[in-house]
């Protein structure tokens, strides 16, 4: 039984009459132990998501799904109360910016304390002391040197690098099943990015803790996780194993991000960029949402939306899925322009 | 001017800045820019790059001449700015322009597009209402703006879009050179392709020097043609975008590389994972400044701060630079 089970999540913002559609018909299902990546530019909707399946999307949004359980205990139709109740210890999250998450007036020390005080095990809840043990173990196992000397330490003394690793050690204080990791280096320094990175994979190892990484970085997903969704405007155009998916990408969208990153060629050539930009919710175009800044985009393109293929490793959510050297299929004819 | 003279030349470039200047407190000397040396050709790009804290965006504020050096020359078109008068530098000052990370917040919100693309020319004199009407449209097209978004604001733009408005305002007054401090950071990746391109069509078009600060070496090593490698103040490594990029021979330089992730699995070099973070800025070590986090650091590196010195094609500051390549 996977982990995170979602089907057909929609998250709505907005008049229900004129709805913005900011997750569309999200599937995502996880395994225990796994490392599943998560890509998108901004707009996509990966934090969106993210945020339902914590239960914490803000008042004027609404969560709809066919499923949405963990450890096969359905969480849909449960107060936000039973909803917390239930994931407080299973799943964690850790965000993008560390400094913002910690609160400014409590010490380090206080705001680890405060998680086992709420979610710990018994003892940990009856004992200030062994919250103290416990917070100061936390620090060590997150590798921040001097870490006594840590506890006491307010935010505004910490490093981004620093408050990043105690945010990951209020994370796992409670040994989560699920850890949901929101663009958790883009605020870093580049060596500062690897550290964290691989104490996230380490912490993942040891603990056989599954990994949820959202990032833009589609480098950093190449070289951490094991499965990848790809998402675009709201919904998932692409997922699979992470070195497939990254070699031969089937959707357009997959193949254009790879083509306009930096790291391909190195003399001053022009990068292949995608033309346009990303639609936000209230301006999505018909058809395929990708249409008017695809290369092969022809009028069943532009006419009707094409589904997520059913089932299997890899899926992608094109009309004309790519092959293995990067043509469209499925009898795709060029339109000649001019005509 | 004699083709001999390059655009910008800094020789042991340093800007100080002092902290805490309290009643009770000892007034204590941040060394942002701590002796930097480097040379820019016209319608050469140099990339300066390095993690937050090593200067690079000082460097920035004193090529374009908005504070002065506290030591050290530096020479822009053959003229120290560092002991200019203010007249100098008047006459200086439209020949750097800038373009900034954050196009939402370098943009006034108040202003459209023709005001803010005409304001350099406004500021600088000497033309009339047509002709810098004239002048905006033109750079508009150049950047990929169509005619319509003239009287348009701020806001009804896109963050890439924005960026090509703001590259239109530094080329006004054509620049012979722009610094552009991390212009693609704030971009999503698509749009950060379009903005490459941009800036490198219009370097092959108007002939401008670039210094480019960034601290993303897959950018830096698509558009630059010389890299300068900071780390707290200094540069460590110096040279031709290949030789770094091929064979980096600081330790910092090669750190960095192999910490950037990477699609490729065969770039994948094997991980150096530094030790620690970076120093803070206010205290930084004895010696080599990277010593405390540098894998190969000896004796000598904790006490002799090392001097950037020619090896082979690069220039590097590491007393171990030999062994180790």
């Amino acid at each position: 039984m996977p982990l995170l089970e979602v089907e057909d999540l929609r998250v709505e913002f907005g008049l229900p009459s004129a709805p913005l559609i900011a997750v569309d018909g999200l599937d995502l299902s996880i395994e225990a132990g796994e490392v599943v990546g998560c890509v998108g530019e901004s707009g996509s909707g990966k934090s969106v998501a993210a945020l339902a399946v914590m239960g914490l999307t803000d008042y004027p949004g609404r969560v709809r799904a066919r499923r949405l359980a963990f450890t096969g205990r359905d969480l849909l139709g449960l107060s936000a109360a039973q909803h917390r109740e239930l994931l407080a210890k299973e799943i964690a999250m850790i965000f993008q910016d560390p400094l913002a998450s910690l609160d400014p007036c409590y010490t380090v020390a206080f705001q680890l304390a405060e998680t086992l005080r709420i979610h710990g095990s018994e003892e940990e809840r009856g004992s200030a002391k062994l919250r103290r043990a416990r917070a100061l173990e936390l620090l060590r196992q997150v590798e921040i040197p001097d870490a006594e000397a840590r506890l006491g330490a307010y935010p505004h003394q910490l490093s981004g690098g620093m408050a990043q690793r105690v945010m990951i050690a209020m994370a796992i204080a409670c040994n989560p099943k699920l850890l949901i990791a929101d663009e958790p280096t883009t605020a870093l320094d580049v060596t500062v990015q690897a550290q964290v990175l691989a104490l996230l994979l380490r912490l993942q190892r040891e603990r056989a803790m599954a990994l949820l990484l959202i990032t833009h970085d589609l480098a950093v997903v190449a070289e951490t996780a094991q499965r990848v969704l790809v998402m675009y405007a709201g919904q998932v155009v692409e997922a699979g194993p992470v070195p497939e998916v990254f070699d031969t990408p089937r959707h357009p969208y997959t193949q254009a991000l790879l083509a306009a990153l930096p790291e391909h060629d190195t003399d001053r050539s022009r990068l292949k960029a995608i033309r346009g930009v990303v639609p936000g919710a209230d301006d999505r175009p018909s058809g395929c949402l990708l249409h008017p800044r695809c290369d092969y985009a022809v009028d069943l393109c532009r006419a009707t939306p094409p589904a997520l293929e059913a089932g299997g490793e890899r899926r992608s959510r094109c009309h004309f899925p790519l092959d293995a050297a990067g043509r469209p299929t499925r009898g795709w004819q060029p339109v000649r322009r001019g005509a | 001017m004699a083709a001999t003279v390059p655009l910008v030349e800094a020789r042991g470039l340093e800007r100080h800045y002092a902290l805490g200047r309290g009643l009770l407190r000892k007034q204590r000397l941040v060394r942002a820019l701590d002796g930097v040396s480097f040379t820019i050709a016209g319608g050469e790009t140099l990339a300066a790059v390095g993690e937050s804290g090593c200067g690079k965006s000082t460097l920035a504020r004193q090529v374009t001449m908005i504070e002065r050096p506290t030591a050290g020359t530096l020479l822009i078109e053959g003229e120290d700015v560092a002991r200019a008068d203010r007249g100098t530098l008047d006459r200086l000052r439209p020949r750097v322009q800038m373009v900034f990370q954050n196009p939402y917040a370098s943009l006034n919100p108040r202003k459209r597009v023709s005001a803010l693309l005409e304001e350099p020319l406004v500021v600088n004199g000497g033309s009339d209402r047509a002709a810098r009407r004239h002048a905006a449209l033109e750079m508009m097209a150049r950047v990929g703006l169509k005619p319509e978004h003239y009287r348009r604001y701020p806001h009804m733009f896109s963050g890439g879009q924005r960026q090509r408005i703001a590259v239109a305002r530094a080329l006004m007054l054509r620049p012979p050179l722009v610094v552009a401090d991390e212009p693609v950071s704030a971009l999503d990746v698509s749009i950060q392709a379009q903005v490459l391109n941009l800036l490198m069509e219009l370097q092959d078009e108007l002939g401008m020097a670039y210094l480019f600060i960034s601290h993303n070496l897959q950018v830096v090593r698509h558009i630059a043609d010389t890299v300068m490698v900071m780390y707290l103040g200094k540069a460590v490594e110096y040279g031709a975008k290949a030789a770094v990029f091929e064979r980096p021979a600081h330790p910092y330089t090669r750190a960095l590389l192999a910490s950037t992730p990477t699609l490729d699995p065969r770039r994948r070099r094997e991980r150096i994972v530094l030790r620690g973070e970076l120093p803070s800025p206010l205290a930084p070590p004895q010696g080599c400044r990277f010593h405390t986090r540098c894998p190969y650091a000896s004796e000598r590196c904790r006490t002799e701060v090392p001097a950037l010195r020619p090896l082979g094609p690069l220039q590097v500051a590491c007393h171990r630079a030999e062994e180790l390549s």
